[in-house]
């Protein structure tokens, strides 16, 4: 299997595929053509979407690439290609809601701002208030609220991201282990909820546990499970929505 | 400067329309020095006591009835639910949530006009 990129075996396979419309050839070129995907993925990963996510996204539009070029246009797959495969991901963005309804003002900012309550939620040992973060930020509060709503349209529509993808492996990971029993025989006293906690992967229903049942504040459970605060308050926010229509009829996690 | 007064939102019994009660409490409290934090555990709260009623109401409005007070946020939904039991179960897995959540949680009828209170109060300035 050759991986590495050459024109002349693009040529040939492109030849041969039109001919024998062999699936294992368009698994080939598109396995030749990963790096152009990986590469254009790269210039849209400050975006706040998983790399993996958008090389899977690049990956469709690579796909309907090879499905439509034609060898006799004259032009290089790479050339024809590259506008297929932003123009997937632009439209990945823009189904997000993300990159067209949000000024870029306010992504900015928004961005900024994320630093900025890291920043301050270290310092002060709590979560920050609006008006501490207009002025660590320099900005008006109103502009933060704008900036946080803008953040949080945005942090809703990934919460369709799969979960699970932080480091579990963390070395607290071991600490915390015993505590799991616990966890679970106390939410698993609300009878009816028993099934669909179950379903949730062990650090939800850890995270569930603390915060409702133990009463920890998000900053501290951020810190105990390893995750940042906002990626905590999506994950409730997720796990209250999992169960509430969990209890209504059947939902996945 | 603070204005004062109640600030109601009043949306039909729909779960569509749940979304801005959780916006309208998020903006009122993050304009009342609540931290980040206890303004998502409000966004929460709402949401989780607003789809409580949704779940009793006799097709009937839910309302959010939002109060600045001197050292947090007083928070009213109501609504008219049908049967005859109250509000809410307070034996229920929302009532725990809910109790997290805030710092004061009640649950009342007053003929078919159920009620959910919540009370929250700011703790800026004390440590996590």
């Amino acid at each position: 299997m050759t991986t590495k990129y050459s024109r002349d075996d693009t040529k040939m396979l492109f030849a041969k595929l039109r001919e024998t419309e062999d699936p294992e050839l368009r698994e080939q070129l598109a396995r030749l053509h990963l790096p152009l995907v990986e590469y254009l993925a790269k210039r849209f990963k400050d975006r706040g979407e998983p790399l993996d996510d958008l090389i899977q996204v690049g990956s469709v539009g690579l796909l309907k690439a090879i499905d439509r070029f034609d060898l006799d246009r004259g032009v290089e797959f790479s050339t024809y290609a590259t506008p297929t495969i932003v123009g997937e991901l632009k439209r990945y963005f823009r189904d997000k809601g993300w990159a067209v309804r949000v000024p870029r003002r306010l992504q900015e900012l928004s961005l900024r701002l994320n630093k900025v309550v890291s920043q301050l939620t270290q310092d002060l040992g709590r979560s920050p208030t609006v008006s501490e973060i207009a002025k660590a930020a320099e900005v008006s509060e109103e502009e933060v609220l704008e900036a946080l709503e803008s953040g949080q349209a945005y942090s809703t529509t990934s919460l369709d991201a799969p979960a699970g993808n932080d480091d579990d492996d963390t070395p607290q990971r071991l600490e915390r282990m015993g505590e799991e029993d616990v966890a679970l025989e106390n939410l698993e006293y609300f009878a009816s909820l028993a099934p669909l906690i179950e379903q949730l992967p062990e650090r939800e229903r850890e995270i569930l546990y603390l915060r409702f049942f133990k009463g920890m504040t998000q900053s501290k459970i951020a810190e105990h499970v390893g995750i940042s605060q906002m990626h905590v308050s999506r994950l409730l926010s997720r796990i209250l929505e999992f169960l509430r229509s969990g209890m209504e009829g059947d939902a996945d996690y | 400067m603070t204005p004062s007064g109640v600030i109601t939102v009043r949306i039909p019994a729909e779960a569509g329309h749940v979304p801005l009660l959780r916006t309208a409490v998020a903006g009122v409290a993050a304009r009342q020095d609540f931290t980040l934090e206890e303004v998502d555990d409000l966004r929460m709260g709402v949401e989780e006591a607003a789809v409580l009623l949704l779940r009793r109401s006799a097709s009937q409005p839910i309302e959010l009835h939002l109060e600045v007070t001197g050292d947090g946020l007083d928070i009213r939904l109501e609504t008219v639910i049908d049967g005859d039991e109250p509000a809410i179960d307070t034996s229920s897995f929302s009532w725990t949530i809910l109790s997290a959540l805030v710092d004061e949680v009640a649950s009342t009828r007053e003929g078919n006009r159920a009620r959910i209170a919540l009370a929250k109060r700011r703790t800026q300035g004390i440590p996590a």
